[in-house]
This record gives structure tokens, C-alpha cells and sequence, in this order.
């Protein structure tokens, strides 16, 4: 962890309720004063976070605390189901994304998914992946064959899977499973990539795979990870962000969370007293 | 890495254009295909409103020459076109009425069976048998029972039943002879046969739906497997079962080939279920190509009316019973 | 004393439910009595008429030979039209019903009224398409007999692919959604293709329902005792040749129905076993 050698110079404003420094980091999402409903119920209340470019955010909180809806929000996957809405702004590049005239599926392809359990495609691996390169992009078959290629290596799936393209997604392992979603995804080239307890339904070592993949991707990607796991997101996050009861409580560099939490209920839920 | 990383800024930066276009085309497509639905959708709707429409408008010479006594009257001379619904109303009634007579307690007991009694490996097999009595077409119940069953019923049932209610007050107008074969005894028996496997299949899939602790308390009390279903699955799965016998009455009342067969086709009033009688669909099957005449027409697409009317309000209680249950099971 | 009170009543208990559990297998010998009966009956009957002349001659003439080909062909022609025009609108209003519309009002009232029509008297379909198809045109038509049965198709289509789209996991939706997939693309490429073996044994149960049709022929296609292609003329089928045949009093005719009859019960028994072995596989 090392925000003081980032190189980008740009300057934002300093989220106000967090002890983050915020130099020298561009904040790539921005979410202000947002509030979610599942019909009468609210389900946030007035969250306030910024999620800086090319760093992995993640999101803790015992079950319920709002983490995963938090999430679904920033690519309005909500929007699949009557009566949740939500109010407020999230800025992505300088747009509101909650705005109605925002187009979804523009913005679900610059912002993609990773689900908690692996959802392939019922199509061969080929195609799991081509198929969303294809939806935006009209490309000759050697420029999609390449660009399959590369999905799959920056998914670290490509040695195991060279050979078998045209087999289905469902015949894969768990985490290979897992890993082919996340190659869909960066296929796609999104900007911001979203991780939904990702690793919550995987064995210890493919979990440290996708860890591994993780960490890597945030080169180019803008992170964000839900995760009922501490010492996960202590692994993999630059920062976190702890939630409780639909209220964020606290938000900082992911060393401090974990080791000088500010406040008490964050204190306790890391030292596993609740959750 | 870092090359990678550089080729993928460089497509995003560019990919701005084709993604617009391509945003474009998909929009077009997914507006298109949700008018598709909503117009299949509409479409359904459209072909139940037609239906009603259509008989409506079919019936109404029928209505105007005869009024409500159209509903009360037996006659049904073609001849001085004088027509009334009383004697096939009376007789669809009286077949259903028959046929549930017969498929609520089998059916029933089946179910039971399946549920409770059927070793595992044999449940499926013994259901789908079952089931696949409903696949039958109606037309091969029809055939079957005009060449094998009425038959055997003037030769052994009818003559039975003759005998055995011969003098008993009431009774003895019901099974009055002479023996036929053809009938509404023997449209009902047929009909059913051919609604059991609904009765069957509809109770099987709510008794299956009995919690197992419930169950399994009451076995806890020492009851047997027949006092666990009549006093705790047959009470908790009440609606559900009413639901499934609703369902099988829309079908018998309905049911049009079998039935013409076996029926007899006259145009008649009996109180004994032995004699020949007809039904509103089997009225209609076997007159509607040859009646001449508007009148004759209208009085027949009437008929049809009237069965409508009548199937629509028992299988919407068939519905709204099985709707019920689903409420309640979540 | 009382240990023998409760004895006595404990046999009346035991006795009681021995002869309930008999009657529940005496039932169930009963059901499938039925269908061995009516099965043997058929093959008894119909195997011996069964020769290559039933499928490749016409539907003979009174007190001579001959076989059902025209009906064949004439059912085969009405069945695939009426497929073909029921199972897009089937398949389109299931997915309304499924993805679109899963718990508006309209989707409600549209589900009840397809479960009306899905066990609509089917005279009533048959009157119906007599009075908006043959009335106007004028005659009786193969079209108008296919019409028929496609309004019989569209309720069971609508019903299997709802209920087969409903088991889709809303997680593949959301993966669909994911990646920037908009809904009817989400639909067609994935949904579609998961719920495929499904949504082909709604189509397979609605060809063995229609195959069987005779009530909503009379007097849409009637019949025609010729060999004809012309759709837009009077049409034979096997169900009706046999309703026509049966209650005949030509001995050959009779033995033609008991044929048809076998023909057509073997075709919707297979079609029904192999739409269960279809989803029964997935599941």
C-alpha cells in the first residue's frame, strides 16, 4: 500500500467524512448522498464514497448491512426488478449513472460483473466469451479468435483451456467456471470491474487464483469486491469501506480499517464480535 | 502486462464510435422484440374475447326467436324449427355428474396410493401410466367404447342394474330399461376414465405437498396410514383437491367425440341414466354440417354458448381454488 | 377390562385401514386396467388392417379397399401449419409472461385466461373458427381446420415455455445483463437456449394434443374423401375419417378406423413419452 508514490498528479476533493489522503488519486466513481429503496423499505441511507481509478475497493459488513446492493447499483442491475430505485447521484466520468437517460447496457459494458457463483453461458467457452465482444463490436473472425485469447490469459484460464474452446462453459470446474466469467468480462473492456462475493462458492485454491487475478487487473481496471471475507479483503483491497445497517460507517485505506479502525462497531465487526 | 494494459486503453479509447452504432441497432432490436411479446400477449387475449364475441354474435337469431325459454324447452324439431337447450344441458349435466360420481373416489384412491402406499421405484412409472390415459385422444375412447364397452354394458350392466333396483320407489325410474348400451350411464362411465387421470395427477401433486412433519406427528399418535390421509391429508389439501375435481368437470362437461359415440344422440329428457339422451357437444358435432337454416345454426352455436358459459365458471373456480392453495403454501 | 375395549377398537382401527389400503390398490389396478384395455383392444383390432397399402392408398368408397393416406397427409398438412403458426405466438406471449411482464396485471389476467383456454371445450374453438374463417370465405378449408388447432397450440405453448423460462436462474440474467446484453438479446441467445429442452416438450405435448383433434375438424376442414393439397379446400384427417368410418356401417370402413385408431393413439403415446424423457433428463 502506497498511495503517497502514485504517480498521477491530478488533485480531487477529499471525501469529507474519511480520514483517506487523497493525493494523487483520481477518483473514477463517485457516489454522493445516495439513498436505495427495495419498495418502502429503505435499504441505504445517504452513502457517500469515492471509488478510486486503477485501485480495488472492497466492501465489508455482516449479511444485510447493504454491501451487495451497494454494489448492484453502480451497474443498475436493480433495474431488472420493479420497485427498487435509487436516489441521489453516483458520477461515473462525469455523468450521473442513475440519471434515467443513461443507456444500461452501455453502461453495464463499461462496467462489468462478476457474480457470486459462476454463471457460463449455456455455449461453448469460445463463445461465452466471443458473444459479448461481438454485442458492441463488429470484428473479423482473427481479431475476435485474438481477442478470445487474450480474455482468457488475462483470466489465467488459457493453458487449461487452449485445446477445448468449442466444449461448453458448463463442463468447466468451479473456478475455472469463475474464471471464465471474469474473462467475459474483461473481454467486454470495461472500465470499472465489479466482484460479487466472487470467491464465496470456490475451493482455497482457486480462490487464490482469482485473487491472484484480482490484483493484477486493477493495472488497468477501477476494482470494486464484496466480500463476507476479512482476511480477503485485507489481501486484495487498497481500500475498504464498512458497512452496517445500510449506513456506511467507515472508509479508509485498507491497513487502517484493519488495524486502527475509528470507529468501535468496525472495531468489533474485524475482531469478529458480530457478523 | 504493461502491453496488454496499453492495448486495452487504446480500444477503449476508440471503441467509443462503433459502440454507439452498435448501441443503436441493439436498441432497435430489443424494442422490436418486446412489441413482439406484448402482441403474442395480446393476441391471446384477443382469441378468448373472440371466442365469446363470436358466439355471442352467433347465437343472438337463436335468443330473439325463442328467449329464455330456450334454455327450458325441450323440443328440437328441425323440421318446424322449434328448438330448445333443455334436453342436451340436461344431459352434459347428467354425464358429468356421473363421471365425477365415479373418478373423485378412484381418482382419489389412486392418488392415495401413489403417494402413500407405492413402493418409490414404481411411484413414476404408475404415474405416467396413469397420465398417459389423458394423452389418449377422445376420439379412441369414442371408438372404444361404442364397439367394446356398450356392448358389454347391454349384455351384463344394464340388465343387472335393471334387475336389481326393479321395484325399489325412486331407484327403479333411474335404472329403467330397456337395455341400450348406448347411453348417458355409459358416456359418463367413459367420461370417467377419462377425467381420472386429472383427478389423479392434480391430488397426487398437492397431497405430495403435506409437510412430512405434519405427517409424521400424526403417525406419531399411533394412526394408521388411512387415518393420516382422511384426517390430515384430505382435510390440509381440501382446496387443492376441490381445485382438481373443478378441473376434471370443466373437461367432461366439454368433452365432445367420446361421448358422441356412446350417447345415443336423442334429443330427450329421461330420468333413467340407461336411456339414450344427448349432450351439448355431441349435439353440435352431429348437427352443426347438416343443419339447414339460420335458425337451426344459431340454436346449435347457442349450445355452444352455453357450454362456454358454463366450462368458463367451473374452471375459473378450478383456478382460483388451486391459486388459493399456492397462496397458501408460500 | 379396559385394555379390551381399546382392543376391540384397535382391530375396527386396523381392519378399517386394510380395507381403505386394499381399495387404494384396487384403484390403481383399476387406472391401469384401463389403459392395458383400451391398448390391447386397439392393437387387437388394428394390427390386422395395418399393410402398405393403408399408407399409400386413399380412403376407398363404400364396401371397397383401401387405405388412409389422404388422412395422413391431410393431418400431417394441418398439424405442421397450425405448429407453425401457434408456436411463435406461444413461444413470444411465455415470454412476455416470464420475463417481461412476471407480475403486472395485464400478466395475471393473461394467465387466467390461458389456463381458460387451455381446457376450453374444443367444439367450441371449432365453432368459433366456423364463423370468422368458413362463413366469410364461403367453404370449408384445410387453413381454416388448421386455424383450429393452432388456437388449440397457442395455450399449451404459452403455459410450458412460462414455466420452463421461470427455472432459468435469475443469476444467468444478471450475468446477461452484465456484460451490457440488452433484454431481448439476453432472451434469445441465453434464456432461450437454456430453457430449450423445455420449451420443445411444451411443442411435442401440443403436437400429440392436436394429433388427436377431431372436435374442432367438423366443420372447420371437414373432410374430403380424395387425395387433395389444396389447403384452401375441404380437408381430410385422420381423426374425422375415423369419426366418419366408426359410425359407418361398412364393414372395410370400420376396420379402417380401427387402424386409424391404432395409428394415431402409437403417434401421441410416443410423442407424450418423448417430451417426458426430454425434461426428465434435465431435471
Amino acid at each position: 500500500m502506497s498511495i503517497a508514490s502514485s504517480n498521477a498528479s491530478m488533485t480531487v476533493p477529499v471525501a469529507t467524512h474519511t480520514g483517506v489522503n487523497a493525493a494523487g488519486l483520481s477518483e473514477k466513481v463517485s457516489i454522493r448522498n445516495l439513498e436505495f429503496f427495495y419498495g418502502d423499505s429503505r435499504a441505504l441511507k445517504g452513502i457517500n464514497l469515492p471509488l478510486y481509478a486503477n485501485k480495488t475497493t472492497a466492501f465489508i459488513g455482516p449479511s444485510g448491512c447493504g454491501k451487495s446492493t451497494l454494489l448492484r447499483i453502480l451497474n443498475r442491475m436493480y433495474d431488472l426488478y420493479p420497485g427498487q430505485r435509487a436516489t441521489g447521484q453516483v458520477m461515473f466520468d462525469g455523468e450521473n449513472l442513475l440519471d434515467a437517460g443513461v443507456d444500461i447496457n452501455l453502461l453495464r459494458a463499461r462496467i462489468g460483473m462478476v457474480f457470486q457463483k459462476p454463471t457460463p453461458f449455456p455455449m461453448s467457452i469460445y463463445e461465452n466469451i466471443a458473444f459479448g465482444i461481438r454485442l458492441y463490436e463488429k470484428l473479423p473472425r482473427s481479431e475476435v479468435d485474438a481477442r478470445v485469447e487474450h480474455a482468457l490469459r488475462r483470466a489465467a484460464l488459457w493453458d487449461e483451456v487452449k485445446d477445448k474452446l468449442a466444449a461448453s462453459g458448463l463442463g468447466l470446474s468451479g473456478g475455472q467456471q469463475q474464471r471464465l466469467c471474469i474473462a467475459r468480462t474483461v473481454a467486454v473492456k470495461p472500465e470499472v470491474i465489479l466482484f460479487d462475493e466472487p470467491c464465496s462458492a470456490l475451493d482455497p485454491i482457486s480462490t487464490a487464483k482469482i485473487e491472484e487475478l484480482i490484483d493484477e487487473l486493477k493495472q488497468d481496471y477501477t476494482i470494486v469486491i464484496v466480500t463476507h471475507n476479512m482476511q480477503q479483503a485485507a489481501r486484495v483491497s487498497d481500500f475498504t469501506c464498512f458497512m452496517y445497517l445500510g449506513d456506511l460507517i467507515e472508509f479508509d485505506v485498507t491497513e487502517k480499517i484493519f488495524t486502527a479502525p475509528t470507529d468501535k462497531r468496525t472495531q468489533a465487526y474485524i475482531t469478529g464480535r458480530f457478523g | 502486462m504493461s502491453e496488454v494494459a496499453l492495448n486495452d486503453t487504446n480500444v477503449t479509447a476508440g471503441a467509443g464510435v462503433t459502440r454507439a452504432s452498435a448501441l443503436n441497432r441493439l436498441r432497435t432490436t430489443d424494442v422490436a422484440f418486446r412489441t413482439l411479446t406484448r402482441i403474442a400477449v395480446f393476441t391471446v387475449l384477443a382469441l378468448l374475447s373472440g371466442v365469446i364475441l363470436a358466439l355471442i354474435i352467433g347465437s343472438v337469431p337463436a335468443f330473439k326467436a325463442f328467449g329464455f325459454g330456450f334454455v327450458t324447452t325441450e323440443v328440437w324439431n328441425p323440421v318446424t324449427e322449434k328448438f330448445g337447450a333443455l334436453a342436451p344441458v340436461y344431459g352434459t349435466l347428467v354425464t358429468s355428474f356421473i363421471a365425477l360420481v365415479i373418478a373423485v373416489p378412484v381418482g382419489l384412491m389412486i392418488a392415495f396410493f401413489l403417494t402413500e402406499l407405492c413402493p418409490m421405484w414404481l411411484r413414476r412409472p404408475i404415474g405416467i401410466s396413469i397420465e398417459l390415459l389423458a394423452g389418449i385422444p377422445s376420439i379412441i375412447y369414442g371408438i372404444w367404447g361404442l364397439f367394446i364397452f356398450a356392448p358389454f354394458v347391454q349384455k351384463y350392466i344394464q340388465p343387472f342394474l335393471i334387475d336389481t333396483f326393479d321395484g325399489v320407489p325412486g331407484l327403479q325410474d333411474v335404472f329403467a330399461g330397456p337395455p341400450y348400451g348406448i347411453g348417458m350411464l355409459t358416456a359418463g362411465f367413459i367420461l370417467a376414465i377419462m377425467v381420472l387421470p386429472f383427478i389423479t395427477s392434480i391430488s397426487r401433486d398437492v397431497f405430495d405437498a403435506v409437510p412430512a412433519v405434519l405427517k409424521e406427528a400424526t403417525y406419531g399418535l399411533g394412526c394408521t396410514t388411512w387415518e393420516v390421509f382422511k384426517h390430515v391429508i384430505l382435510p390440509y389439501t381440501r382446496v387443492g383437491v376441490i381445485g382438481g375435481v373443478m378441473l376434471g368437470l370443466g373437461r367432461a362437461l366439454g368433452e365432445t367425440m367420446a361421448v358422441t359415440f356412446v350417447i345415443g344422440n336423442a334429443h330427450t329428457v329421461s330420468a333413467s341414466i340407461l336411456a339414450p339422451g344427448t349432450t351439448i357437444s355431441a349435439s353440435i358435432a352431429n348437427e352443426f354440417t347438416e343443419a339447414v337454416g339460420d335458425l337451426y345454426t344459431s340454436s346449435l352455436i347457442a349450445l355452444g354458448l352455453i357450454l362456454f358459459v358454463i366450462t368458463f365458471i367451473v374452471l375459473a373456480i378450478a383456478r382460483y381454488m388451486l391459486l388459493r392453495l399456492q397462496q397458501k403454501g408460500r | 377390562m379396559a385394555t379390551a375395549r381399546v382392543n376391540a377398537l384397535y382391530v375396527r382401527r386396523r381392519a378399517r385401514n386394510t380395507i381403505a389400503k386394499s381399495l387404494a390398490y384396487a384403484a390403481a389396478a383399476f387406472g391401469l386396467g384401463w389403459l392395458v384395455l383400451i391398448l390391447a383392444v386397439l392393437l387387437f383390432h388394428g394390427v390386422g388392417g395395418l399393410s402398405l397399402s393403408v399408407f399409400t392408398q386413399n380412403t376407398p368408397p363404400p364396401g371397397s379397399e383401401g387405405g388412409l393416406l389422404n388422412a395422413i397427409v391431410g393431418s400431417l398438412a394441418m398439424t405442421l401449419l397450425a405448429i407453425a403458426i401457434g408456436t411463435p405466438i406461444g413461444i413470444l406471449a411465455g415470454t412476455y409472461l416470464a420475463e417481461y411482464g412476471r407480475h403486472d396485471k395485464l400478466s395475471s389476467i393473461v394467465r387466467f385466461i390461458n389456463d381458460i383456454l387451455l381446457s376450453a371445450p374444443s367444439i367450441v374453438v371449432g365453432l368459433f373458427i366456423y364463423e370468422v374463417m368458413v362463413a366469410p370465405m364461403g367453404h370449408f378449408s384445410g387453413y381454416a381446420g388448421a386455424v383450429a388447432l393452432a388456437i388449440i397450440v397457442i395455450p399449451v405453448v404459452v403455459r410450458t415455455t412460462e414455466d420452463m423460462l421461470r427455472l432459468v436462474p435469475d443469476t444467468l440474467r444478471e450475468a446477461a445483463a452484465s456484460i451490457g446484453l440488452p433484454r431481448a438479446h439476453m432472451i434469445v441467445r441465453i434464456a432461450y437456449r437454456a430453457a430449450r429442452a423445455g420449451i420443445v416438450t411444451g411443442i411435442l405435448l401440443a403436437v400429440a394434443r392436436i394429433s388427436g383433434e377431431t372436435a374442432p375438424l367438423l366443420f372447420t376442414a371437414l373432410n374430403n374423401q380424395f387425395w387433395s393439397l389444396n389447403m384452401n379446400a375441404p380437408m381430410p384427417s385422420l381423426p374425422v375419417v375415423i369419426f366418419q368410418f366408426a359410425l359407418s356401417p361398412y364393414e372395410e370402413w370400420q376396420k379402417l378406423a380401427w387402424t386409424g385408431a391404432l395409428l394415431i393413439t402409437v403417434t401421441v403415446l410416443a410423442l407424450s413419452i418423448l417430451a417426458r424423457s426430454l425434461t426428465a433428463r434435465r431435471t
